[in-house]
Protein backbone atom coordinates (compact mmCIF):
# COMPACT_ATOMS: atom_id res chain seq x y z
CA UNK A 1 0.00 0.00 0.00
CA UNK A 2 2.66 2.47 0.98
CA UNK A 3 4.67 1.13 -2.09
CA UNK A 4 1.75 2.14 -4.32
CA UNK A 5 1.72 6.04 -3.17
CA UNK A 6 5.35 6.20 -2.62
CA UNK A 7 6.18 7.39 -6.03
CA UNK A 8 3.70 9.70 -6.06
CA UNK A 9 4.87 11.35 -2.75
CA UNK A 10 8.15 11.22 -3.72
CA UNK A 11 7.16 13.02 -6.99
CA UNK A 12 5.47 15.76 -5.91
CA UNK A 13 7.55 17.08 -2.99
CA UNK A 14 10.57 16.47 -5.32
CA UNK A 15 8.61 18.62 -8.05
CA UNK A 16 8.26 21.46 -5.29
CA UNK A 17 11.58 21.45 -3.69
CA UNK A 18 13.41 22.02 -7.05
CA UNK A 19 10.84 24.33 -8.12
CA UNK A 20 11.60 26.61 -5.47
CA UNK A 21 15.55 26.65 -6.25
CA UNK A 22 17.94 27.69 -8.55
CA UNK A 23 18.13 24.79 -11.22
CA UNK A 24 21.46 26.60 -12.50
CA UNK A 25 23.37 25.84 -9.17
CA UNK A 26 25.24 22.13 -9.68
CA UNK A 27 24.17 21.44 -6.27
CA UNK A 28 20.58 21.60 -7.26
CA UNK A 29 20.65 20.13 -10.30
CA UNK A 30 22.53 17.11 -8.13
CA UNK A 31 19.84 17.06 -6.55
CA UNK A 32 17.22 16.74 -8.54
CA UNK A 33 18.68 13.81 -10.36
CA UNK A 34 19.53 12.26 -6.77
CA UNK A 35 15.25 12.73 -6.27
CA UNK A 36 14.56 11.37 -10.07
CA UNK A 37 16.84 8.47 -9.19
CA UNK A 38 14.85 7.90 -5.61
CA UNK A 39 11.56 8.43 -7.75
CA UNK A 40 13.02 5.62 -10.41
CA UNK A 41 14.27 3.18 -7.18
CA UNK A 42 10.61 3.28 -5.73
CA UNK A 43 8.93 2.50 -9.02
CA UNK A 44 11.28 -0.40 -9.58
CA UNK A 45 10.30 -1.60 -5.97
CA UNK A 46 6.48 -1.31 -6.69
CA UNK A 47 7.10 -3.27 -10.08
CA UNK A 48 8.90 -6.03 -8.32
CA UNK A 49 5.77 -5.73 -5.62
CA UNK A 50 3.31 -5.92 -8.21
CA UNK A 51 5.48 -8.67 -10.81
CA UNK A 52 5.19 -11.16 -7.63
CA UNK A 53 2.15 -10.45 -5.88
CA UNK A 54 -0.41 -9.47 -9.07
CA UNK A 55 -1.80 -6.00 -9.30
CA UNK A 56 -1.87 -3.52 -6.10
CA UNK A 57 -4.87 -0.84 -5.93
CA UNK A 58 -6.32 1.67 -3.72
CA UNK A 59 -8.87 4.38 -3.87
CA UNK A 60 -7.64 7.53 -2.72
CA UNK A 61 -9.07 9.03 0.76
CA UNK A 62 -10.94 5.82 1.73
CA UNK A 63 -14.12 6.64 -0.35
CA UNK A 64 -15.92 3.91 -1.60
CA UNK A 65 -15.80 2.24 -4.58
CA UNK A 66 -17.51 3.36 -7.67
CA UNK A 67 -16.82 7.38 -6.12
CA UNK A 68 -13.29 7.14 -5.16
CA UNK A 69 -10.55 7.71 -7.76
CA UNK A 70 -8.39 4.75 -7.92
CA UNK A 71 -4.78 4.13 -7.70
CA UNK A 72 -3.86 0.94 -9.46
CA UNK A 73 -0.33 -0.39 -10.26
CA UNK A 74 -0.18 -3.39 -12.18
CA UNK A 75 2.25 -4.71 -14.39
CA UNK A 76 1.37 -2.48 -17.64
CA UNK A 77 1.87 0.88 -16.08
CA UNK A 78 4.59 0.00 -13.78
CA UNK A 79 6.92 -1.04 -16.16
CA UNK A 80 5.98 1.78 -18.17
CA UNK A 81 6.23 4.15 -15.18
CA UNK A 82 9.61 2.29 -14.18
CA UNK A 83 11.22 2.45 -17.94
CA UNK A 84 9.81 6.17 -18.51
CA UNK A 85 11.34 7.63 -15.36
CA UNK A 86 14.65 5.40 -16.15
CA UNK A 87 14.78 7.73 -19.40
CA UNK A 88 14.05 10.88 -17.73
CA UNK A 89 16.58 10.59 -14.87
CA UNK A 90 19.50 9.91 -17.37
CA UNK A 91 18.49 13.04 -19.43
CA UNK A 92 18.78 14.69 -16.55
CA UNK A 93 21.75 13.64 -15.19
CA UNK A 94 22.90 14.33 -18.91
CA UNK A 95 22.05 17.77 -18.82
CA UNK A 96 22.91 18.94 -15.32
CA UNK A 97 26.71 17.78 -16.17
CA UNK A 98 26.45 19.98 -19.68
CA UNK A 99 25.44 22.48 -17.22
CA UNK A 100 21.82 23.77 -16.72
CA UNK A 101 20.70 27.00 -18.52
CA UNK A 102 17.60 27.95 -17.07
CA UNK A 103 16.46 28.08 -13.62
CA UNK A 104 13.34 25.57 -13.86
CA UNK A 105 14.97 23.09 -15.77
CA UNK A 106 15.42 20.40 -13.17
CA UNK A 107 11.86 21.45 -11.87
CA UNK A 108 10.49 20.97 -15.14
CA UNK A 109 11.97 17.79 -15.45
CA UNK A 110 10.20 16.45 -11.78
CA UNK A 111 7.26 18.18 -13.00
CA UNK A 112 7.32 15.94 -15.92
CA UNK A 113 7.82 13.09 -13.87
CA UNK A 114 4.85 13.45 -11.91
CA UNK A 115 2.76 13.55 -14.32
CA UNK A 116 3.98 10.31 -16.10
CA UNK A 117 4.69 8.73 -12.56
CA UNK A 118 0.59 9.57 -11.92
CA UNK A 119 -0.87 8.47 -15.51
CA UNK A 120 0.60 5.02 -15.07
CA UNK A 121 -0.55 4.33 -11.91
CA UNK A 122 -3.73 5.57 -12.00
CA UNK A 123 -6.81 3.73 -12.62
CA UNK A 124 -9.39 6.36 -13.36
CA UNK A 125 -10.00 8.01 -16.76
CA UNK A 126 -10.34 11.40 -15.76
CA UNK A 127 -7.30 11.23 -13.83
CA UNK A 128 -5.53 10.14 -16.64
CA UNK A 129 -6.54 13.38 -17.92
CA UNK A 130 -5.11 15.16 -15.26
CA UNK A 131 -2.02 14.05 -14.85
CA UNK A 132 -1.59 13.65 -18.94
CA UNK A 133 -2.08 17.29 -19.16
CA UNK A 134 0.06 18.14 -15.40
CA UNK A 135 3.41 16.24 -18.04
CA UNK A 136 2.25 17.82 -21.19
CA UNK A 137 2.23 21.50 -19.42
CA UNK A 138 6.00 20.20 -18.21
CA UNK A 139 7.05 18.93 -21.38
CA UNK A 140 5.54 22.63 -23.36
CA UNK A 141 7.90 24.61 -21.15
CA UNK A 142 10.19 21.81 -21.94
CA UNK A 143 10.38 22.18 -25.18
CA UNK A 144 11.30 26.05 -25.14
CA UNK A 145 14.39 25.48 -22.71
CA UNK A 146 17.26 27.38 -24.07
CA UNK A 147 15.25 29.84 -25.34
CA UNK A 148 17.10 30.07 -28.73
CA UNK A 149 14.49 30.92 -31.82
CA UNK A 150 14.71 27.08 -33.08
CA UNK A 151 13.52 25.80 -29.39
CA UNK A 152 11.17 28.82 -29.28
CA UNK A 153 9.33 27.12 -32.43
CA UNK A 154 9.69 23.47 -31.20
CA UNK A 155 7.32 24.51 -28.31
CA UNK A 156 5.03 26.33 -30.31
CA UNK A 157 4.38 23.88 -32.72
CA UNK A 158 4.50 20.89 -30.02
CA UNK A 159 2.02 23.60 -27.87
CA UNK A 160 -0.56 23.92 -30.31
CA UNK A 161 -0.34 20.20 -31.94
CA UNK A 162 -0.96 18.64 -28.66
CA UNK A 163 -3.33 20.86 -27.39
CA UNK A 164 -5.40 19.75 -30.14
CA UNK A 165 -4.78 16.06 -29.36
CA UNK A 166 -5.59 17.18 -25.59
CA UNK A 167 -8.96 18.68 -26.82
CA UNK A 168 -9.71 15.12 -28.22
CA UNK A 169 -8.89 13.06 -25.37
CA UNK A 170 -11.07 15.25 -23.32
CA UNK A 171 -14.25 15.07 -25.55
CA UNK A 172 -12.92 11.30 -25.52
CA UNK A 173 -13.11 10.72 -22.18
CA UNK A 174 -16.50 12.83 -21.39
CA UNK A 175 -18.21 10.11 -24.16
CA UNK A 176 -16.91 7.27 -22.44
CA UNK A 177 -18.48 8.90 -18.95
CA UNK A 178 -21.54 9.31 -20.67
CA UNK A 179 -22.49 5.62 -22.49
CA UNK A 180 -20.47 3.82 -19.34
CA UNK A 181 -21.41 6.18 -16.31
CA UNK A 182 -18.31 5.48 -15.05
CA UNK A 183 -15.28 7.17 -14.70
CA UNK A 184 -13.31 3.64 -13.46
CA UNK A 185 -11.23 1.75 -15.99
CA UNK A 186 -12.41 -1.34 -14.22
CA UNK A 187 -15.76 0.09 -14.66
CA UNK A 188 -15.86 1.10 -17.89
CA UNK A 189 -13.63 -2.27 -18.90
CA UNK A 190 -17.11 -4.64 -17.70
CA UNK A 191 -20.01 -2.25 -19.60
CA UNK A 192 -20.42 -3.77 -23.03
CA UNK A 193 -20.41 -0.78 -25.62
CA UNK A 194 -22.62 -0.75 -28.46
CA UNK A 195 -20.58 -0.67 -31.95
CA UNK A 196 -20.98 2.83 -33.47
CA UNK A 197 -20.20 4.82 -30.18
CA UNK A 198 -17.64 2.47 -28.96
CA UNK A 199 -15.73 3.15 -32.71
CA UNK A 200 -16.20 7.14 -32.61
CA UNK A 201 -14.60 7.50 -29.12
CA UNK A 202 -11.94 4.73 -30.11
CA UNK A 203 -11.00 6.94 -33.15
CA UNK A 204 -10.69 10.26 -31.06
CA UNK A 205 -8.73 7.94 -28.75
CA UNK A 206 -6.45 6.75 -31.71
CA UNK A 207 -6.29 10.72 -32.72
CA UNK A 208 -5.42 11.97 -29.34
CA UNK A 209 -2.49 9.27 -28.55
CA UNK A 210 -1.01 8.89 -32.29
CA UNK A 211 -0.64 12.67 -32.03
CA UNK A 212 1.66 11.95 -28.71
CA UNK A 213 3.61 8.70 -30.83
CA UNK A 214 4.37 10.49 -33.69
CA UNK A 215 2.44 7.48 -35.92
CA UNK A 216 1.75 8.56 -39.28
CA UNK A 217 -0.45 10.32 -40.33
CA UNK A 218 -0.30 12.10 -37.20
CA UNK A 219 3.77 12.39 -37.68
CA UNK A 220 4.04 15.98 -38.92
CA UNK A 221 5.01 17.80 -35.72
CA UNK A 222 8.57 15.43 -35.03
CA UNK A 223 10.60 15.92 -37.37
CA UNK A 224 10.70 19.69 -36.42
CA UNK A 225 10.18 19.37 -32.59
CA UNK A 226 12.71 16.46 -32.60
CA UNK A 227 15.25 18.74 -34.53
CA UNK A 228 15.27 21.92 -32.71
CA UNK A 229 14.86 21.32 -29.28
CA UNK A 230 17.89 20.50 -26.85
CA UNK A 231 18.89 17.21 -27.06
CA UNK A 232 18.39 16.26 -23.43
CA UNK A 233 14.75 17.49 -24.08
CA UNK A 234 14.81 15.20 -27.05
CA UNK A 235 15.95 12.48 -25.37
CA UNK A 236 13.30 13.46 -22.76
CA UNK A 237 10.24 13.96 -25.54
CA UNK A 238 11.40 10.53 -27.04
CA UNK A 239 12.38 8.84 -24.54
CA UNK A 240 9.33 9.34 -22.11
CA UNK A 241 6.29 11.38 -23.39
CA UNK A 242 6.18 8.98 -26.68
CA UNK A 243 5.23 6.15 -24.19
CA UNK A 244 2.12 8.28 -22.84
CA UNK A 245 1.11 7.53 -26.70
CA UNK A 246 1.45 3.74 -26.63
CA UNK A 247 0.58 3.26 -23.02
CA UNK A 248 -2.29 5.43 -23.98
CA UNK A 249 -3.35 3.24 -27.11
CA UNK A 250 -2.41 -0.44 -24.98
CA UNK A 251 -4.75 0.78 -22.17
CA UNK A 252 -7.39 2.92 -23.44
CA UNK A 253 -7.55 0.12 -27.06
CA UNK A 254 -7.10 -3.24 -25.55
CA UNK A 255 -8.46 -2.93 -21.88
CA UNK A 256 -11.25 -0.03 -22.08
CA UNK A 257 -12.34 -0.95 -25.72
CA UNK A 258 -11.45 -4.42 -27.12
CA UNK A 259 -14.39 -4.33 -29.63
CA UNK A 260 -13.39 -1.34 -31.14
CA UNK A 261 -9.96 -2.33 -31.22
CA UNK A 262 -10.80 -5.98 -33.31
CA UNK A 263 -12.88 -3.85 -35.34
CA UNK A 264 -9.94 -1.42 -36.72
CA UNK A 265 -8.02 -3.86 -36.86
CA UNK A 266 -6.78 -3.60 -40.75
CA UNK A 267 -6.80 -0.18 -40.79
CA UNK A 268 -4.47 -0.09 -37.76
CA UNK A 269 -2.78 -2.64 -39.86
CA UNK A 270 -2.63 -0.04 -42.76
CA UNK A 271 -1.53 2.41 -40.44
CA UNK A 272 1.41 0.87 -38.97
CA UNK A 273 2.84 -0.49 -42.10
CA UNK A 274 2.61 2.78 -43.44
CA UNK A 275 4.61 4.45 -40.80
CA UNK A 276 7.14 1.88 -40.50
CA UNK A 277 7.59 2.63 -44.19
CA UNK A 278 7.32 6.16 -44.35
CA UNK A 279 9.75 7.02 -41.58
CA UNK A 280 12.32 4.45 -42.95
CA UNK A 281 12.22 5.96 -46.15
CA UNK A 282 12.62 9.27 -45.24
CA UNK A 283 15.30 8.51 -42.97
CA UNK A 284 17.57 7.13 -45.83
CA UNK A 285 17.15 10.12 -47.86
CA UNK A 286 18.17 12.67 -44.98
CA UNK A 287 21.76 13.23 -43.75
CA UNK A 288 21.41 15.58 -40.53
CA UNK A 289 21.72 13.15 -37.95
CA UNK A 290 19.04 14.75 -35.59
CA UNK A 291 16.62 14.32 -38.93
CA UNK A 292 17.53 10.90 -39.07
CA UNK A 293 16.97 10.21 -36.17
CA UNK A 294 13.31 11.83 -35.90
CA UNK A 295 12.40 9.86 -39.24
CA UNK A 296 13.31 7.21 -37.12
CA UNK A 297 11.24 7.58 -34.71
CA UNK A 298 8.15 7.69 -37.00
CA UNK A 299 9.43 4.58 -37.94
CA UNK A 300 9.92 2.56 -35.14
CA UNK A 301 6.42 3.50 -33.53
CA UNK A 302 4.61 2.06 -36.42
CA UNK A 303 6.50 -1.40 -35.20
CA UNK A 304 3.92 -0.68 -31.80
CA UNK A 305 0.67 -0.53 -33.69
CA UNK A 306 1.61 -3.09 -35.98
CA UNK A 307 1.89 -5.38 -32.79
CA UNK A 308 -0.62 -3.47 -31.00
CA UNK A 309 -3.30 -4.54 -33.90
CA UNK A 310 -2.51 -8.46 -34.13
CA UNK A 311 -3.85 -8.25 -30.49
CA UNK A 312 -3.80 -11.33 -28.50
CA UNK A 313 -1.25 -12.22 -25.62
CA UNK A 314 1.85 -12.36 -27.87
CA UNK A 315 0.47 -9.30 -29.65
CA UNK A 316 0.23 -7.16 -26.23
CA UNK A 317 3.12 -8.45 -25.04
CA UNK A 318 5.71 -7.52 -28.10
CA UNK A 319 3.74 -4.56 -28.39
CA UNK A 320 5.19 -3.55 -24.56
CA UNK A 321 9.04 -5.18 -25.73
CA UNK A 322 9.13 -3.01 -28.27
CA UNK A 323 7.55 0.67 -27.09
CA UNK A 324 10.23 0.28 -23.87
CA UNK A 325 12.84 -1.09 -25.92
CA UNK A 326 12.19 1.97 -28.50
CA UNK A 327 12.20 4.08 -25.92
CA UNK A 328 15.66 3.23 -24.18
CA UNK A 329 17.01 2.79 -27.63
CA UNK A 330 16.18 6.36 -28.69
CA UNK A 331 17.29 8.19 -25.72
CA UNK A 332 20.38 6.57 -26.07
CA UNK A 333 20.82 7.72 -29.86
CA UNK A 334 19.53 11.18 -29.27
CA UNK A 335 22.21 11.73 -25.72
CA UNK A 336 25.28 9.85 -27.40
CA UNK A 337 24.82 11.70 -31.05
CA UNK A 338 25.51 14.70 -29.35
CA UNK A 339 28.96 13.62 -28.05
CA UNK A 340 32.66 13.45 -29.67
CA UNK A 341 35.94 11.68 -28.34
CA UNK A 342 36.87 7.82 -27.65
CA UNK A 343 33.99 5.10 -27.05
CA UNK A 344 31.29 7.76 -28.01
CA UNK A 345 30.69 5.53 -31.44
CA UNK A 346 30.63 2.05 -29.35
CA UNK A 347 27.95 3.47 -27.34
CA UNK A 348 25.77 4.98 -30.59
CA UNK A 349 26.74 2.04 -32.33
CA UNK A 350 25.01 -0.22 -29.35
CA UNK A 351 21.76 1.87 -30.19
CA UNK A 352 22.03 1.32 -34.08
CA UNK A 353 22.16 -1.80 -33.49
CA UNK A 354 19.38 -1.83 -31.25
CA UNK A 355 17.04 -0.01 -33.44
CA UNK A 356 18.55 -2.63 -36.38
CA UNK A 357 17.38 -5.32 -34.09
CA UNK A 358 20.78 -7.20 -34.26
CA UNK A 359 22.19 -8.99 -31.45
CA UNK A 360 23.30 -8.79 -29.13
CA UNK A 361 21.43 -5.40 -28.14
CA UNK A 362 18.17 -5.69 -26.89
CA UNK A 363 16.56 -4.38 -29.95
CA UNK A 364 17.23 -8.21 -31.41
CA UNK A 365 14.45 -9.11 -28.93
CA UNK A 366 11.70 -6.87 -29.74
CA UNK A 367 11.96 -7.55 -33.65
CA UNK A 368 12.27 -11.27 -32.60
CA UNK A 369 8.84 -10.85 -30.99
CA UNK A 370 7.30 -8.85 -33.89
CA UNK A 371 8.49 -11.66 -36.16
CA UNK A 372 6.37 -14.34 -33.60
CA UNK A 373 3.57 -11.66 -33.60
CA UNK A 374 3.75 -11.92 -37.86
CA UNK A 375 4.03 -16.10 -37.72
CA UNK A 376 1.15 -15.73 -35.13
CA UNK A 377 -1.20 -14.04 -37.33
CA UNK A 378 0.02 -15.91 -40.30
CA UNK A 379 0.42 -13.04 -42.28
CA UNK A 380 3.39 -12.83 -45.08
CA UNK A 381 2.73 -9.38 -45.44
CA UNK A 382 3.04 -8.43 -42.22
CA UNK A 383 6.85 -10.28 -42.09
CA UNK A 384 7.20 -8.68 -45.16
CA UNK A 385 6.90 -5.24 -43.53
CA UNK A 386 9.05 -5.52 -40.65
CA UNK A 387 11.77 -7.27 -42.60
CA UNK A 388 11.80 -4.35 -45.18
CA UNK A 389 11.71 -1.92 -41.95
CA UNK A 390 14.20 -3.63 -40.12
CA UNK A 391 16.72 -3.91 -43.35
CA UNK A 392 16.13 0.06 -44.00
CA UNK A 393 16.71 1.13 -40.24
CA UNK A 394 19.94 -0.79 -40.52
CA UNK A 395 20.88 1.08 -43.78
CA UNK A 396 20.04 4.40 -42.17
CA UNK A 397 21.66 4.07 -39.01
CA UNK A 398 24.95 3.15 -40.81
CA UNK A 399 24.67 6.25 -42.81
CA UNK A 400 24.17 8.75 -39.41
CA UNK A 401 26.98 6.64 -37.98
CA UNK A 402 29.21 6.95 -40.66
CA UNK A 403 28.39 10.54 -40.86
CA UNK A 404 28.86 11.83 -37.31
CA UNK A 405 31.85 9.64 -36.74
CA UNK A 406 33.97 8.91 -40.04
CA UNK A 407 34.33 12.00 -40.62
CA UNK A 408 37.53 12.76 -41.93
CA UNK A 409 37.74 16.26 -41.40
CA UNK A 410 38.19 18.39 -38.61
CA UNK A 411 36.30 16.80 -35.83
CA UNK A 412 34.33 18.57 -32.78
CA UNK A 413 35.89 18.69 -29.58
CA UNK A 414 36.11 15.30 -27.28
CA UNK A 415 32.94 15.82 -24.84
CA UNK A 416 33.44 15.63 -20.61
CA UNK A 417 34.53 12.71 -19.59
CA UNK A 418 30.80 12.34 -17.26
CA UNK A 419 28.65 12.63 -20.13
CA UNK A 420 30.98 9.91 -22.45
CA UNK A 421 30.16 7.72 -19.08
CA UNK A 422 26.57 8.21 -19.35
CA UNK A 423 26.61 7.36 -22.70
CA UNK A 424 28.46 4.30 -22.62
CA UNK A 425 26.41 3.25 -19.10
CA UNK A 426 23.15 3.64 -20.82
CA UNK A 427 24.52 2.17 -24.17
CA UNK A 428 25.84 -0.81 -21.32
CA UNK A 429 22.33 -1.09 -20.09
CA UNK A 430 20.61 -1.56 -23.72
CA UNK A 431 23.83 -4.31 -24.13
CA UNK A 432 22.59 -5.96 -20.65
CA UNK A 433 19.28 -6.60 -21.78
CA UNK A 434 20.14 -8.05 -24.58
CA UNK A 435 22.67 -10.49 -23.05
CA UNK A 436 19.83 -11.19 -20.13
CA UNK A 437 16.62 -10.50 -21.83
CA UNK A 438 14.34 -12.70 -19.21
CA UNK A 439 13.36 -10.45 -16.73
CA UNK A 440 11.94 -7.63 -19.20
CA UNK A 441 10.73 -10.38 -21.80
CA UNK A 442 8.68 -11.84 -18.53
CA UNK A 443 7.75 -8.09 -17.18
CA UNK A 444 5.82 -7.33 -20.48
CA UNK A 445 4.76 -10.93 -21.03
CA UNK A 446 3.10 -10.43 -17.87
CA UNK A 447 1.61 -6.89 -19.08
CA UNK A 448 0.39 -8.35 -22.26
CA UNK A 449 -1.56 -10.69 -20.32
CA UNK A 450 -3.38 -8.33 -18.38
CA UNK A 451 -4.71 -7.14 -21.73
CA UNK A 452 -5.43 -9.96 -22.63
CA UNK A 453 -7.59 -11.29 -19.41
CA UNK A 454 -9.15 -7.91 -19.42
CA UNK A 455 -12.84 -8.96 -19.36
CA UNK A 456 -14.37 -8.80 -22.86
CA UNK B 1 -31.07 21.39 -24.90
CA UNK B 2 -28.52 18.56 -26.67
CA UNK B 3 -29.35 19.98 -29.94
CA UNK B 4 -28.76 23.29 -28.39
CA UNK B 5 -25.35 22.06 -26.79
CA UNK B 6 -24.29 20.15 -29.84
CA UNK B 7 -24.58 23.12 -32.25
CA UNK B 8 -22.97 25.28 -29.93
CA UNK B 9 -20.00 22.66 -29.91
CA UNK B 10 -20.16 22.65 -33.63
CA UNK B 11 -19.91 26.38 -33.89
CA UNK B 12 -17.08 26.63 -31.49
CA UNK B 13 -14.56 23.89 -33.38
CA UNK B 14 -15.64 25.31 -36.81
CA UNK B 15 -14.59 28.59 -35.67
CA UNK B 16 -11.56 27.42 -33.91
CA UNK B 17 -10.73 24.78 -36.79
CA UNK B 18 -10.60 27.86 -39.06
CA UNK B 19 -8.70 30.02 -37.35
CA UNK B 20 -6.16 27.40 -36.05
CA UNK B 21 -5.82 26.63 -40.29
CA UNK B 22 -4.81 30.60 -40.74
CA UNK B 23 -1.68 32.18 -41.42
CA UNK B 24 -1.03 34.20 -37.93
CA UNK B 25 -0.02 32.36 -34.96
CA UNK B 26 -2.79 34.70 -32.51
CA UNK B 27 -4.75 33.56 -34.75
CA UNK B 28 -3.98 30.19 -34.34
CA UNK B 29 -3.41 30.62 -30.45
CA UNK B 30 -7.22 32.08 -30.43
CA UNK B 31 -8.56 29.11 -31.91
CA UNK B 32 -7.01 26.43 -29.79
CA UNK B 33 -8.71 28.44 -27.34
CA UNK B 34 -11.96 28.58 -29.09
CA UNK B 35 -11.43 24.70 -29.30
CA UNK B 36 -10.10 23.57 -26.09
CA UNK B 37 -13.65 25.51 -24.58
CA UNK B 38 -15.43 23.76 -27.38
CA UNK B 39 -14.56 20.44 -26.19
CA UNK B 40 -14.89 21.88 -22.13
CA UNK B 41 -18.57 22.30 -23.58
CA UNK B 42 -18.72 18.80 -24.81
CA UNK B 43 -17.72 17.44 -21.40
CA UNK B 44 -20.57 19.66 -19.40
CA UNK B 45 -23.12 18.11 -22.40
CA UNK B 46 -21.82 14.46 -21.21
CA UNK B 47 -23.96 14.79 -17.98
CA UNK B 48 -27.27 16.38 -19.16
CA UNK B 49 -30.25 14.71 -17.37
CA UNK B 50 -33.45 15.99 -16.24
CA UNK B 51 -33.49 16.21 -12.26
CA UNK B 52 -33.15 18.97 -9.10
CA UNK B 53 -30.06 20.48 -8.58
CA UNK B 54 -27.44 18.19 -6.38
CA UNK B 55 -27.65 20.80 -3.14
CA UNK B 56 -28.62 19.34 0.61
CA UNK B 57 -31.00 19.15 1.70
CA UNK B 58 -32.70 17.03 -0.79
CA UNK B 59 -36.20 14.73 -0.35
CA UNK B 60 -36.50 11.08 -0.52
CA UNK B 61 -36.36 9.32 -3.96
CA UNK B 62 -35.48 12.45 -5.76
CA UNK B 63 -34.19 11.98 -9.15
CA UNK B 64 -31.17 14.57 -9.04
CA UNK B 65 -28.73 15.72 -11.70
CA UNK B 66 -25.22 14.40 -12.14
CA UNK B 67 -22.74 17.18 -10.02
CA UNK B 68 -19.24 15.13 -11.23
CA UNK B 69 -19.44 16.47 -14.75
CA UNK B 70 -19.73 19.82 -13.32
CA UNK B 71 -16.49 18.75 -10.69
CA UNK B 72 -14.43 17.46 -14.18
CA UNK B 73 -15.36 20.60 -15.97
CA UNK B 74 -14.03 23.11 -13.33
CA UNK B 75 -10.47 20.95 -13.45
CA UNK B 76 -10.75 21.17 -17.10
CA UNK B 77 -11.37 24.15 -17.74
CA UNK B 78 -8.25 25.39 -15.11
CA UNK B 79 -6.42 22.93 -17.30
CA UNK B 80 -7.42 24.71 -21.01
CA UNK B 81 -7.09 28.58 -19.07
CA UNK B 82 -2.87 27.33 -18.02
CA UNK B 83 -2.61 25.63 -21.24
CA UNK B 84 -3.61 28.73 -23.72
CA UNK B 85 -2.21 30.88 -21.22
CA UNK B 86 1.46 29.38 -22.11
CA UNK B 87 0.40 29.30 -25.70
CA UNK B 88 0.36 32.80 -25.69
CA UNK B 89 3.12 33.58 -23.95
CA UNK B 90 5.26 31.30 -26.44
CA UNK B 91 3.18 33.84 -28.87
CA UNK B 92 4.98 36.33 -27.41
CA UNK B 93 8.45 34.91 -27.48
CA UNK B 94 7.76 34.29 -31.46
CA UNK B 95 7.14 37.62 -31.86
CA UNK B 96 9.81 39.25 -30.18
CA UNK B 97 12.28 36.19 -31.73
CA UNK B 98 11.22 36.45 -35.10
CA UNK B 99 9.91 40.51 -35.20
CA UNK B 100 6.59 38.27 -37.06
CA UNK B 101 3.91 36.19 -36.48
CA UNK B 102 2.79 35.09 -40.22
CA UNK B 103 3.51 31.14 -40.35
CA UNK B 104 5.38 31.64 -43.82
CA UNK B 105 8.01 33.81 -42.58
CA UNK B 106 8.80 32.05 -39.05
CA UNK B 107 9.18 28.80 -41.20
CA UNK B 108 11.28 30.44 -44.64
CA UNK B 109 13.80 31.82 -40.79
CA UNK B 110 13.35 27.36 -40.06
CA UNK B 111 14.53 26.14 -43.32
CA UNK B 112 17.46 29.23 -43.67
CA UNK B 113 18.34 28.03 -40.25
CA UNK B 114 18.37 24.70 -40.98
CA UNK B 115 20.76 25.45 -44.15
CA UNK B 116 23.13 27.04 -42.34
CA UNK B 117 23.92 23.81 -40.12
CA UNK B 118 24.09 21.54 -43.06
CA UNK B 119 26.48 24.33 -44.28
CA UNK B 120 27.94 24.46 -41.08
CA UNK B 121 28.66 20.98 -40.58
CA UNK B 122 29.92 20.28 -44.18
CA UNK B 123 32.78 22.97 -43.63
Amino acid sequence: MTLLVLPLVVSWFAALLCALLDGRRRTVGWLAVALAALLTASLFALLIQVLEQGAQSLIIGGWPEGIGIRLRADALGTLYAAVSLVVLTLALAFEVMSGVVSRTFPALALFLGVGLTGLFLTGDVFNFYVFFEIAMMAAFALASYGEQRAEIRAAAIFTIVNLLGSAFLLIAVAALYRITGTLDMVGIGLVELESRPSLLIATLIFIAFGLKLGLYPFHYWVPAVYQDTRPAVTAILAGALANIGSYGLLRFGGELLPGALAAAQIPLLLLGSLSILYGSLLAVSRRLPREVLAYSSIGQVGYILLALAVGGPVGYAAAVLYALLNALNKALLFLAAELRGPLVAAAFFVGALSTAGVPPAAGFFGKIELFRVGLDAGSAGLLLVVFAGSALSFVYMFQVYQYIFWQPKAPRPTSAGSLRWLALGLAGLVLLLGLVPEPLLEASRAAGKILENAPP
Amino acid sequence: MILLFALTIAVLFGCGAYLMLTRDFYRIAAGAVLLSNGANLYLMAAALSNGRAPIHPLPEGATVSDPLVQALTLTAIVITFAVCALLLSLVVRIQTSHDTLNIEDVAEAEVAEEQQRAEAEDT
